[in-house]
């Protein structure tokens, strides 16, 4: 069987090297669908059914999408694939959470970072797949942030100087009324995990910290993650049918 | 809406801190311009038409008087002199005496000098004013009755038939006054349809009747013989400017219990002023006692006196502008009065200036009081308007006096005195003018260089906190303008604006451009300047609004500059970021040998520290710590070192982009030379933040020594620059059993956090 695979890098060199650290991770990895822009991206997509899911082809697997495009920004790929049966990685340059967390919101299941060696990138890719997404303690704040003040906080930013008094990271914005189930608030255990790995613990102390195993936290990392993505989603859909979109 | 004092500013204990700017609005004081609505506007031209016909029936009845057109006076002796006439028949006989006034059927009139002075309310003598009524009446009979016949004291005869006084026998000054009474009138009724208050009731009857003695004091003083036409108004020429004066004397102490502040029993004080005065002017009508003139002159002085002590003590229980306002008001009047009485007193003893000094005396009497009654809403406009006002009235009545004296005891004739004297007024007005504008500034001069120096330093003051513009802002408005209370409330206003007259003014602080809908902009309340000695004028609030608009355009471009240099630097950031980073990827990618990668890999991370501290504001240390921990023991765990890490704070300081980017790439740096050349199996990690002091050791158990004899390469020595750079220390020792620390010490870290 077939596990299809599309990197999408515009860097040539990057690109090479991706391969190698895809084939290197996975061995049934063997058809792997090279793209250096936006529109070609797109249209390998459509030959294998198209962005909304309808696959009667055989669909990509694992798409790993370059945040920096020339023709784009890779978030407009990924906002558009949020049905797509496929595990999503963004690979960027960026470390921070400013480019990271909206990348994240638009439903990637984890990030690489380029500047990472080789060995670091085939463990980190193996984790992502098995379902244990890396976490910088500045995207648990982040993620911290989002799920306290709700699904209508969105993106926020941290006024400095302003002579609205603020308190911590949010201003105060009108809520929905209609607020999301419950499914999108974090559970006491995963907000500690996320806690604790805003303050740059590794997973293994914190298992070692809460008394439970390492898999369990991975598990909490998974969930959030998930989380995060239908939260998005809906706010994504609440924004859509408030400008009548929808 | 309610209103919470400042917080940071000093608050002064007024009696009641729990000021609700909307009392203020609904207890408007009387002392402010009345503005009227469209629906009331006909009601007020409905009454001053009114008024003006009421003006037009009493000119003329005056009109319709008979009376011979000729101009008397009174020589030494006390006989009425003729002083020149346009009749043809008297026209030759200048400077003769009259004897007697008769009738074809005998009546005869023997007029003297008091005949000449139509204000018998003025005469010092019971004797006298009888007899001058008397005079009056008959002599008004007598014309009424046809020819009459003028006999001079030389024995000769003159018949003329009176004719009627016609308008313009009236004279201009009585137009000019007339017009004057009609103006007083109107302001009080519009004060009253403004807003029905007994307050602004007593106002009103205080403005009528301060217009009715200007009435009676201009028909008193109508040339010729035969002023008061009615026989039978004799008695009516005399009580009804008491009851005038009662009246305007028991409103005026009424509205005192009243405003500005309402005093216990007010209700009581009321009704108790008001029996008093009537049960004087029943007195006075009924059983006039001796000396029926100094009784009045007393009772109006005793009124005036209750005022001033009424306002003093108002303003004694609590400092209000108003109370002071009309506390100096009524001691100018209550002195005013004063030296009336006692100039017409003294000149009364003397025949020729008894006259002129009674017609002085009842023009300052009324006068003076209709001006202040007209300047009263008028006062909280402008700073200028009451002060000179005022001033111009004293320096009226001090000419007066002066002309009185000059009559009385020097040989001037009247108009050398009189412009002697106008001359000494307009003197003693510009001196007091000067004296009131040094003493009434109060403690600062609020001139153009106080102004400046202030705002400047406000403006530096928010340029350097913009977070604490609010309090700042209440800061500069509290030394210029010295309120006894600073409030805070939420209403939307545009501008600065003066309320309750002047007892309070309310600026908008307008500091943010970003405000969530539906929330009302700050604003502050300030409360009864200069301590409570000055009320707030159109003019202070035109001031308070042009200090806000240059704060405010301080702060604004401070704020677009700052925004200019962050988002150039965040230019620069990303050009750096996106260009050099990503030709620093590909290199990396090419090396030839795992060293070379791993350094152009620690160049391309210092690359991004660098451009991350450019483009990002805020680093907090705690974040910064747990980005530290989570690389740098993810980096020793790859390397199969064992990672220690200890991090204490005693506060979260914010670090500046030079210490965040110096200890980032430090830390880097010596976990690199660990990695490198240790071969260590634990590396230990410790920072630590105890007030100004930050220390941070890297501890490795390695196979270092002697660190004093090495060779600083590039990566050692940048780190001993950048260590210095954020001021601090760095010193590598030996550690025990083996390996190698490296303490760096930082002292005043976070001193400008």
């Amino acid at each position: 069987m077939t596990v299809k695979v599309m990197i999408l890098e515009d860097n040539p060199v990057a690109r090479s090297f991706l391969c190698r650290v895809v084939r290197e991770s996975f061995t049934d990895a063997n058809h792997i669908t090279e793209a250096g822009d936006l529109q070609s991206a797109r249209k390998h997509i459509a030959l294998t059914g198209g962005a909304q899911g309808l696959h009667g082809t055989d669909p990509f697997k694992l798409i790993l999408v370059d945040l920096e495009l020339p023709d784009g920004n890779g978030m407009e790929l990924l906002a558009e694939l949020r049905r797509y049966p496929a595990t999503k990685i963004v690979t960027t340059l960026y470390s921070d959470d400013e480019h990271l967390f909206p990348a994240l919101q638009c439903g990637a299941d984890g990030y690489l970072l380029k500047e990472d060696r080789f060995e670091v990138l085939v463990e980190e890719l193996q984790k992502i797949v098995r379902g244990q997404p890396p976490l910088s303690p500045a995207i648990a704040r982040r993620l911290l942030a989002h799920f306290r003040h709700g699904p209508g906080s969105g993106d926020w930013q941290a006024p400095d100087s302003g002579f609205v008094t603020t308190s911590g990271f949010t201003t105060s914005r009108p809520v929905p009324m209609e607020m999301a189930p419950e499914t999108e608030r974090l559970t006491p255990r995963e907000t500690e995990v996320l806690t604790f790995l805003s303050k740059g613990f590794t997973i293994k102390e914190i298992a070692s910290l809460m008394g439970i195993k390492w898999f369990t936290v991975n598990d909490h990392i998974k969930s959030i993650y998930k989380k995060l993505n239908v939260s998005s989603r809906a706010e994504a859909a609440v924004l859509a049918s408030k400008q009548g979109l929808v | 809406m309610s209103a919470r004092p400042v917080a940071g500013l000093p608050e002064r204990q007024g009696p009641d801190s729990a000021f609700e700017p909307g009392t203020l609005e609904r207890e408007r004081s009387a002392l402010q311009p009345p503005r009227l609505t469209a629906r009331q506007r006909p009601a007020l031209a409905l009454l001053a038409l009114l008024t003006f016909v009421g003006l037009l029936v009493l000119v003329r009845q005056l009109a319709a008087t008979p009376w011979i057109d000729a101009q008397w006076r009174a020589d030494a002796g006390g006989a009425v002199v003729l002083q020149s006439s346009p009749l043809p028949a008297l026209a030759a006989l200048d400077g003769l005496s009259l004897a007697s006034v008769s009738n074809a059927q005998g009546d005869t009139v023997i007029p003297d000098a008091l005949v000449l002075h139509g204000l018998p309310r003025w005469q010092v003598s019971d004797a006298l004013r009888q007899s001058q009524v008397g005079q009056q009446q008959s002599l008004a009979a007598l014309l009424g009755q046809g020819q009459v016949q003028l006999n001079w004291r030389d024995g000769s005869a003159v018949t003329l038939q009176p004719t009627a006084r016609g308008v313009a026998g009236l004279g201009v000054p009585f137009f000019v006054v007339a017009a004057l009474a009609l103006t007083l009138a109107a302001l009080g009724v519009s004060a009253l349809l403004a807003r029905p208050q007994l307050r602004n009731l007593l106002y009103l009857l205080m403005c009528l009747g301060q217009a009715a003695q200007l009435l009676f004091v201009a028909t008193g003083t109508l040339p010729g013989l035969g002023a008061w036409p009615r026989s039978g108004a004799g008695a009516g020429a005399v009580l009804g400017p008491l009851a005038l004066d009662a009246l305007t004397a028991a409103a005026a102490v009424h509205a005192l219990v009243l405003h500005p502040r309402r005093q216990a029993h007010a209700g009581w004080w009321g009704a108790g002023v008001w029996l008093l005065a009537l049960v004087w002017w029943c007195l006075a009508w009924l059983a006039p006692p001796p000396g029926v003139w100094w009784w009045a002159q007393a009772v109006a002085l005793a009124a005036a006196a209750t005022c001033w002590w009424l306002a003093r003590h108002s303003y004694r229980s609590e400092p209000n502008p108003f109370a002071l306002v009309v506390q100096h008001l009524a001691g100018l009047v209550g002195c005013g009065l004063l030296v009336v009485t006692a100039l017409v007193a003294l000149a009364s003893m003397r025949p020729e200036t008894a006259g002129p000094a009674a017609a002085l005396g009842a023009w300052a009497w009324t006068l003076l009081p209709g001006a202040l009654l007209l300047l009263a809403p008028f006062a909280s406009r402008s700073r200028q308007v009451l002060r000179d006002g005022a001033l111009l009235a004293g320096a009226a009545a001090i000419a007066a006096a002066i002309h009185l004296v000059f009559m009385a005891s020097t040989s001037l004739g009247f108009t050398n005195s009189l412009l002697l004297a106008a001359a000494l007024g307009v003197l003693v007005f510009a001196l007091a003018r000067r004296w009131a504008r040094a003493t009434t500034m109060g403690r600062h001069a609020l001139d153009a260089e106080f102004t400046f120096e202030q705002l400047y330093r406000a403006a530096r003051d928010v340029q350097m906190q913009p977070g604490r513009y609010s309090q700042l802002l209440g800061r500069l408005l509290q030394d210029m303008f010295e309120p006894c209370e600073v409030l805070e409330a939420r209403r939307e206003l545009r501008q600065a604006r003066v309320v309750g007259g002047g007892a309070a003014l309310e600026v908008p602080l307008r500091g943010s451009s970003r405000r969530a809908p539906g929330q009302t902009s700050p604003m502050l309340v300030l409360r009864y300047a200069r301590g409570g000695q000055r009320l707030f004028t159109d003019d202070d609030a035109r001031l308070a609004d042009r200090l806000v608009e240059q704060l405010r355009r301080a702060v604004a471009y401070d704020r677009a500059v700052e925004r200019g240099r962050s988002e150039e630097r965040q230019r620069i950031a990303q050009d750096l970021h996106d260009d050099i980073g990503a030709r620093l990827l590909t290199l990396m990618y090419q090396a030839q040998t795992p060293a070379m990668e791993e350094y152009i890999r620690l160049t391309l991370k210092d690359l991004k520290t660098l451009t991350r501290g450019l483009a990002a504001g805020d680093h907090r240390l705690s974040h910064a710590a747990a980005e530290w921990k989570a690389d740098l023991t993810q980096r020793l765990a790859a390397a199969q070192v064992q990672p220690v890490w200890d991090f204490t704070h005693d506060r979260d300081v914010p670090l500046t982009m030079v210490q965040w980017s110096a200890l980032t790439r430090v830390l880097r740096e010596l976990v690199s030379n660990v990695l490198q050349h240790a071969q260590a199996s634990s590396v230990s990690i410790q920072i630590s933040l105890e007030g100004p002091i930050l220390l941070l050791h890297v501890a490795d158990d390695g196979r270092g020594r002697a660190p004093e004899t090495w060779a600083h390469g590039l990566g050692l020595g940048g780190v001993r620059k950048r260590i210095k750079l954020i001021g601090g220390e760095v010193a590598w020792r030996e550690n025990e059993p083996h390996g190698i620390v490296c303490e760096i010490r930082v002292t005043d870290f976070g001193g400008l956090g």
